[in-house]
């Protein structure tokens, strides 16, 4: 955007990105440096053969591929629906759902939190899974009936006219043809399940049902005063999001920008 | 041959029986079992959770009690008397104007920079985004020992000579909320950053060309081409980041609980306190109440504003 000619004003470009970019690294910068206090590597050794940590990142694996399941299987057939087929009232069904598009979590908290109490659902992975994909879901749909109606109408037709059934045309037509939105879903659903943090906090009391985003807190009980292990538990909290975002960065940033616009 | 378009209605029967009574009713009779799955799942689970909460919060309960006192408008009453509502209201306000102005700001320029053919752009941008998949909880702790006395903002005042500036910043009720601000700032500027990149590629060149030509200048152009071009991103921002004022919590009630002295009270932290620690489920429900109408109220007025003036 900026027209830089000159060599001088180049470099001043470059430096002022540089300043601006400095301070986004200074945090994990300070995470790094603080884990490896005290006694350095060891903090990691330590965290590690407290032997949680495989417990609580199998959990968070449960709960998103869970959610992702609901929301991937929910919005795609319902986009489909709301998309190619004919279905009576049906902007009133679409605005019904994305009505709850903007709902904070916190506001189902009361209800959720008596509801799954009389249900005996305390304490399960299920609480947190049902609301996290119901929160979830509105905004998938929006995304992929934008999507679906992008797909030419003829295509479907071509299959109809082939003999295929709706479930094969959905099948074999329209699935493939989504893959990229698809993704987009995935990652924008695997990063709110993965670091959601309330829902887990009100409904896993019980440890060896926690997710990852409790984990500092673990520590903070077991090591009050040493930083040093909360940070080491962080850094490998931090890693595999770290990880599947440089190895993904294209569908992450689709996925997250599409989540920021319709 | 007739048929068109699965949703158009006239396709003639040209086959016998139950098929040709579907096929005059555009292709597909009926798409509603396709759709039904999602809809009982969302409107069940999240508008029966909304009505139960409209309906607690005319109760004096703590949740568990098998019977509960109904109080009719009581909480509701109570929660305008009280200056932590409204200090919590002010609180999310406040963080709404100042996080969303200084993203707004850093994601455009940081964008407009990188458009403008600066090296290792690619590993720039990587290290303004990490921020944005990172869980706040995981890096709750990291803030707290950055913000602490001995922590990294003072020693980076003091290295530059501003060493007075210099004092546990979370434990300081002035500055405990933008304190919290900033981590705000640094989570979510990538997102920012990426949308308006986004948009900046779609403008015309040819726009910026007949600028150039005209001798505008470099701010100029960004001023009067560049932000005007992404203005549909900056609205979906506003959206993005009303709501996401109104549903803050996990760095609040992680980095300073709130405190000291309620001074980072959000209305989510306070829901949270109200209702699950001090099992006034009621309470809670009400103030939950005001935060379902502030949301649909601010979604639906942002949303106009969009609509005027992409219309005008």
């Amino acid at each position: 955007m900026f027209e830089v000619r000159r060599r001088s004003s180049r470099v001043i470009l470059q430096l002022v990105l540089f300043v601006l970019t400095v301070p986004f690294l200074l945090p994990l910068v300070q995470m790094v440096i603080g884990a490896l206090g005290g006694i350095g590597w060891r903090n990691f050794v330590v965290v590690w053969d407290t032997g949680v940590i495989p417990t609580f990142f199998r959990n968070s694996a449960i709960l998103a591929a869970a959610v992702i399941a609901i929301v991937y299987v929910l919005s795609m057939t319902a986009s489909f629906g709301f998309s190619k087929l004919r279905i009576f009232g049906k902007e009133v069904y679409f605005w019904l759902m994305l009505a709850a598009l903007t709902l904070p979590e916190v506001i189902l908290l009361s209800p959720l939190f008596v509801t799954a109490t009389q249900l005996h659902l305390y304490n399960t992975l299920t609480a947190v899974v049902l609301p996290l994909a119901a929160l979830q879901l509105p905004f998938a749909i929006l995304l992929t009936r934008n999507y679906f109606d992008g797909i030419p109408t003829e295509l479907i037709d071509a299959g109809r006219i082939d003999g295929a059934s709706v479930v094969q045309t959905f099948w074999h037509i329209v699935l493939p043809l989504t893959k990229p939105i698809a993704s987009a879903v995935v990652v924008l659903t695997l990063i709110n399940s993965w670091n959601s943090y309330l829902l887990p906090l009100v409904f896993l009391q019980d440890r060896s049902k926690q997710v990852v985003t409790l984990l500092p807190q673990f520590f903070v009980g077991e090591y009050t005063n040493d930083q040093t292990k909360i940070l080491a538990a962080a850094v490998l909290t931090a890693i595999p999001t770290v990880l599947a975002y440089v190895l993904m960065q294209k569908n992450f940033e689709r996925g997250l920008s599409a989540g920021a616009l319709k | 041959m007739t048929t068109t378009s699965l949703t158009t209605t006239t396709t003639p029967g040209r086959t016998a029986g139950a098929a040709g009574r579907s096929r005059r009713h555009g292709t597909h009779l009926n798409g509603l079992p396709w759709i039904l799955p999602a809809f009982v799942f969302v409107v069940g689970l999240i508008y029966y959770s909304v009505f139960y909460t409209g309906y607690i919060s005319t109760l004096d309960w703590d949740g568990l009690a098998p019977t509960a006192k109904a109080v009719g408008l009581g909480n509701f009453t109570k929660m305008f008397a009280d200056p932590v509502f409204w200090a919590a209201l002010r609180h999310t306000a406040v963080f709404y104007v100042v996080t969303f102005t200084v993203q707004t700001a850093l994601g455009f320029v940081l964008a407009a920079i990188m458009h403008s053919r600066v090296r290792l752009a690619m590993l720039h941008k990587v290290v303004i985004f990490i921020p944005t998949v990172l869980a706040p909880a995981t890096m709750a702790p990291v803030f707290r020992l950055i913000y602490a006395d001995d922590g990294m903002a003072n020693w980076i005042l003091r290295h530059v000579g501003l060493g007075s500036l210099a004092h546990p910043w979370l434990a300081d009720g002035n500055t405990a909320l933008p304190a919290l601000m900033l981590i705000t700032v640094w989570q979510w500027t990538g997102l920012t950053f990426i949308l308006y990149y986004a948009a900046m590629s779609q403008i015309e060149p040819e726009l910026l060309e007949a600028a150039r030509l005209d001798r505008a200048g470099n701010l100029r152009t960004l001023w009067y081409i560049v932000w005007p071009g992404c203005r549909g991103t900056t609205v979906s921002l506003a959206m993005l980041g009303f709501i996401g004022a109104l549903k803050t919590f996990d760095i609040p009630y992680l980095v300073t609980t709130g405190g000291p002295y309620h001074s980072t009270e959000f209305l989510g932290t306070y829901i949270y306190r109200m209702g699950i620690r001090q099992a006034h489920i009621g309470y809670a429900a009400a103030i939950s109440i005001v935060l379902l109408v502030l949301a649909v109220a601010g979604a639906l007025i942002i949303g106009r504003a969009n609509r005027k003036g992409a219309s005008a």
